[in-house]
């Protein structure tokens, strides 16, 4: 059974030739073009995991993840960022997302985090807020992405 | 003056540090685009070498969509390197409109952000004597304000209109926009910039407009 994925991002060139990308490797992907779509279909759909990204009009990122959480705590949403500071990724992280990458996206790097985010629905666990461990995601992030959740770590630590 | 030349500096630094962060934002979505296609030609290709056809429609398609988001990368950093000269330019006699035309640019993405609309009303030639970097932060503050009250799904118009031996600048807000609000902040976080361009700030309510009255000639 191919993993269910669900992306969002208002861009809509971005859109199609992700999901195309993904669709190649095997998963069943739908997309819509902002968070208010996605919200519907959410309620009446399972999905694996949820391609978000950060900023869009209507609705942004963070405050579509917290509306996620809250239908569903269980899901598994991965931000997707232009430019990433790391009070965002802070704070999409304490808001329970399952991973924050930086555009533009290396497809491995996405796909083993879409992949992991499935066995964590399946085995129960739920990415809410605080329950993250930014060291165990770390090395695998890309770029610059990766010193941003370095950066993070620190704060975590510190506090 | 010089306390004022000064704070107008650092609001300037702050409309640049704002205008440079949205475009490199725009850029990297456009990367990101570019990137994709890339990465979907390296797909096509890893396919075909499994047996499976490539198909030269999809890949003039590719090549469309890559010349497409280069186009538009180059057009935000032509934008990026004109904000950017415009830092530094003197007291010049312009068109309004271009003012007005630039400025909806710059601030385009961040107004589609809060579901803004930004046109420039009228054909009318309306000239004025300023350091436009200085009316392009003025108009950048007023926007920037109206973007913190909007509920979504609306319109401001900029335009110009000679009165005598001033220039006036509208700012024609949907109906219902707390434009007094907007005005006040503007003016208190504006002063400088006001004082700079030896403008005056006033609202009509009733019509929903906020008007910024300059000198037709600066004098130094």
């Amino acid at each position: 059974m191919s993993v269910k994925v669900l992306l969002i991002d208002d861009d809509q060139d971005f859109l199609a030739i992700l999901a195309e990308r993904l669709m190649i490797r095997d998963m069943d992907v739908t997309t819509v073009s902002s968070a208010v779509e996605a919200f519907a279909l959410v309620e009446s759909q399972p999905y694996d995991a949820i391609i978000l990204d950060l900023q869009m009009p209507e609705i942004d990122g963070l405050q579509a993840l917290e509306r996620f959480k809250a239908i569903n705590p269980n899901l598994q949403v991965i931000l997707l960022t232009g430019h990433a500071t790391v009070a965002k990724g802070v704070q999409a992280m304490k808001l329970g997302a399952a991973d924050v990458l930086e555009k533009p996206v290396d497809i491995r790097v996405l796909t083993e985090k879409i992949k992991k985010t499935r066995v964590q629905k399946i085995s129960g666990q739920g990415s809410e807020g605080g329950n993250n461990t930014v060291q165990s995601s770390a090395p695998v992030l890309n770029g610059s992405f990766s010193r941003l959740m370095q950066g993070i770590e620190k704060l975590f630590k510190k506090s | 003056m010089i306390r004022f030349q000064g704070t107008a500096n650092t609001l300037g630094l702050l409309f640049c540090g704002t205008m440079t962060a949205s475009m490199s934002h725009e850029i990297k979505n456009a990367l990101a685009i570019v990137n994709e296609n890339a990465g979907l030609l390296a797909d096509l290709i890893a396919l075909a070498e499994k047996g499976r056809p490539l198909n030269p429609e999809r890949l003039k398609t590719l090549a469309a969509d890559i010349s497409r988001q280069v186009q538009r990368a180059d057009s935000i950093v032509s934008r990026l390197n004109r904000f950017a000269h415009s830092a530094g330019q003197p007291v010049t006699t312009t068109d309004t409109r271009e003012i007005f035309e630039f400025t909806a640019a710059l601030a385009a993405r961040m107004a589609a952000m809060k579901g803004v609309t930004i046109t420039v009303a009228g054909d009318n030639t309306v000239q004025v004597q300023a350091r436009p970097f200085i009316v392009e932060n003025l108009l950048w503050l007023c926007l920037k304000h109206l973007f913190a009250v909007s509920t979504g799904n609306q319109t401001v118009q900029l335009g110009a209109e000679n009165a005598d031996s001033h220039v006036v600048i509208g700012l024609q807000f949907a109906e219902g926009t707390p434009v007094e609000e907007i005005s006040k902040l503007v003016t208190q976080e504006g002063q400088p910039l006001i004082i700079a361009l030896q403008a005056e700030v006033s609202t009509d309510a009733q019509r929903s407009l906020i008007r910024l009255t300059l000198p037709k000639k600066f004098e130094e």
